[in-house]
């Protein structure tokens, strides 16, 4: 179970947004990743951890979330190191949702008019077993369509790096 | 029920005789691209997971073409460590400068891509392979180290959508135009997130490999996850002498399942521009004409090919670029740039006053070569046209076909490549 404050995207939240292009040469580290997530979204994430000084524990946003194409990690890790525990939308942009699944970031295809029902600052609870989203501020709830058994595999692990790297530790087949 | 192409690749790759839409499989991957900036992060990981040599030395192609040639001690510096890392592995194919081009380019042009297998690149537009009627699938550097270690790649069935194509194509309208098109028509913001784009039909067929080229890299931009043209006697032609591989004329089946199917007739499709900002924002070129704007770019993965230059230079022959206009051409690829240039092209875009600069992805990326101040306004034959992406974040940026690009530069206007003077 986890609980905090979400923050609501608007529509057409690109990756070029999240991470803007000054820093797409720089390390992936969640750590320098979070200090300018966001940066291009909005005014007031633009100064230097604007949106992770916020404490957001989830965003919710709408269709194509981290869309334009862009197959960078650093989206993913700023996120993490922002806080970020877990992402719902309507729908997710292919690269991001894999790098999320690869990073065993949340990113969590939910109801349709879920960020119709949240405004930013709400506190959420999110129950990942039984895939129900609670606004506790609102007194609504809301479902997700649960992960593959892979990605909860992956998840599990830490990430791909740790679930592939114990499979070639331990000499088993990937599969 | 039969499979589609894309479903008959991954089936392949992954040893089954079935897959279905949805299923999750882990398949065999004929090659993997990285490049300059991603690619040492990609070997750093890859020795993370415990391995020394990757997987095979001779599918693990590694490009510089975004840092290149570096505009400053960064760049020049990541380079040097790039250069290393490439060097310490062993690396049968490594397109340093000198020999560089965009890494798609190289990808389909060096014969590194095989109709009927998957490759995987840690660039976006690496759905570009799908040109070959391969399922070229771009990934993120963690995917990447474990294909170099193991060969490897996780996908999930993607369900197809058939653009089923016909109708002659006018003089002057390209695939960069059909691009737009279904930009603007299907919307980027939804209906074909995840999904394998398979174009057929006559038009297709008469299509060059460099337009299946154009329209297979923006199929990323669309939201899906593959673009992708069976191979026929085009791609035949094309890798007669680019591959001694063997493979197969793999097409979908007769009774194969779709999600949907499109049918467009392009017989009246007229050049199209991408607003600035929004990709599938699109407006038909009459809404546009006499728009100023007073830079203009080819180049890219999406159109920086040898049709696209000899298109340009017979627009643009014994005439000159307008006084108010900096106009910018970025071969794709060293090949490309010797062949525009035996071809007499790059004379006759000198001589009209087209600065040309060598192969990198230039200021599509925004980093160097040509990048976009504030107050410019961009007419760019490139892919992208959000917000930032070719510089400063109050520039605008235009998308269009190179015939638009070349015929507008002369006017200095948007300029309809159709009723221009040639």
């Amino acid at each position: 179970m986890i609980k905090g404050t979400c923050w609501v995207a608007d529509d057409y939240v690109m990756a070029y947004d999240i991470i803007t292009s000054e820093y797409w040469t720089s390390p992936i580290d969640p750590e320098e990743n979070s200090k300018i997530v966001m940066s291009g979204v909005k005014e007031e994430f633009s100064k230097e951890n604007g949106f992770k000084d916020k404490g957001y524990t989830f965003i919710v946003a709408n269709h194509n979330f981290a869309g334009g194409g862009k197959s960078i990690e650093h989206v993913v890790t700023g996120l993490m190191g922002a806080g970020i525990q877990a992402v719902f939308a309507t729908s997710f942009a292919r690269l991001q949702f894999r790098n999320a699944i690869n990073y065993g970031l949340p990113f969590i295809t939910s109801d349709d008019n879920m960020h119709l029902g949240c405004e930013t600052g709400d506190e959420l609870e999110y129950d990942a077993d039984k895939g129900i989203i609670k606004n506790l501020t609102k007194g609504t709830q809301f479902t997700s369509v649960p992960a593959a058994p892979f990605v909860s595999k992956v998840a599990e692990a830490g990430g791909l790096m740790n679930f592939v790297r114990e499979k070639i530790a331990n000499g088993e087949p990937i599969e | 029920m039969g499979m589609t192409i894309t479903e008959k690749i991954m089936a392949r790759s992954s040893g089954r005789d079935k897959v279905t839409p949805g299923e999750l499989v882990w398949t065999d991957i004929h090659s993997v691209m990285t490049m300059d900036f991603l690619g040492r992060q990609c070997f750093d990981k890859f020795r993370s997971l415990g391995k020394t040599e990757v997987f095979d030395k001779d599918k693990v192609i590694c490009v510089s073409d975004h840092l290149v040639p570096p505009p400053n001690q960064r760049f020049a510096n990541m380079l040097n460590e790039w250069r290393e890392v490439v060097k310490q592995h062993d690396i049968t194919h490594f397109y340093d400068l000198g020999r560089q081009g965009i890494a798609h380019q190289i990808m389909v042009e060096q014969g590194h891509v095989l109709p009927g297998t998957i490759s995987i690149g840690t660039d976006s537009h690496a759905n570009t392979y799908g040109a070959v009627g391969a399922m070229g699938n771009a990934i993120g550097v963690t995917d990447a180290a474990v294909a170099m270690a193991t060969g490897k790649a996780w996908f999930r069935i993607p369900k197809s959508v058939k653009f089923n194509v016909t109708g002659k194509w006018q003089p002057w309208v390209m695939a960069k135009d059909l691009s737009l098109h279904i930009m603007g028509m299907m919307h980027w913001n939804g209906h074909l997130l995840y999904k394998a784009l398979e174009f057929t039909g006559p038009a297709i067929s008469s299509l060059s490999m460099a337009g299946r080229m154009t329209l297979c890299n923006m199929t990323v931009d669309l939201g899906a996850k593959n673009g992708i043209v069976a191979p026929d006697v085009v791609t035949e032609r094309y890798l007669r002498n680019r591959t001694n591989d063997k493979w197969h004329f793999v097409k979908s089946d007769e009774d194969a399942e779709y999600d949907m199917v499109y049918d467009i007739d392009i017989s009246d499709l007229a050049p199209t521009i991408a607003l600035p900002g929004k990709l599938d924002d699109t407006v038909t070129i009459d809404k546009l004409i006499g728009q100023k704007f007073n830079k203009a770019f080819v180049g890219t993965c999406t159109n920086g090919r040898l049709e696209d230059i000899a298109t340009m230079a017979e627009i643009m022959k014994d005439k000159q670029v307008h006084r108010d206009v900096n106009m910018i051409l970025v071969p794709a690829s060293q090949t490309v740039y010797l062949e525009a240039l035996q071809a007499g092209h790059l004379e006759t875009l000198i001589k009209a006053g087209v600065a040309i600069d060598t192969p990198s992805c230039a200021s599509c990326a925004g980093l160097h070569t040509g990048v976009a101040g504030d107050g410019d306004i961009v007419l760019s034959a490139g892919n992208r046209n959000m917000t930032g992406r070719m510089g400063s974040r109050n520039a605008k940026v235009y998308l269009t076909s190179p015939s638009v690009v070349a015929a507008s530069a002369i006017r200095g206007e948007v300029t309809d490549p159709r009723t221009f003077d040639i």
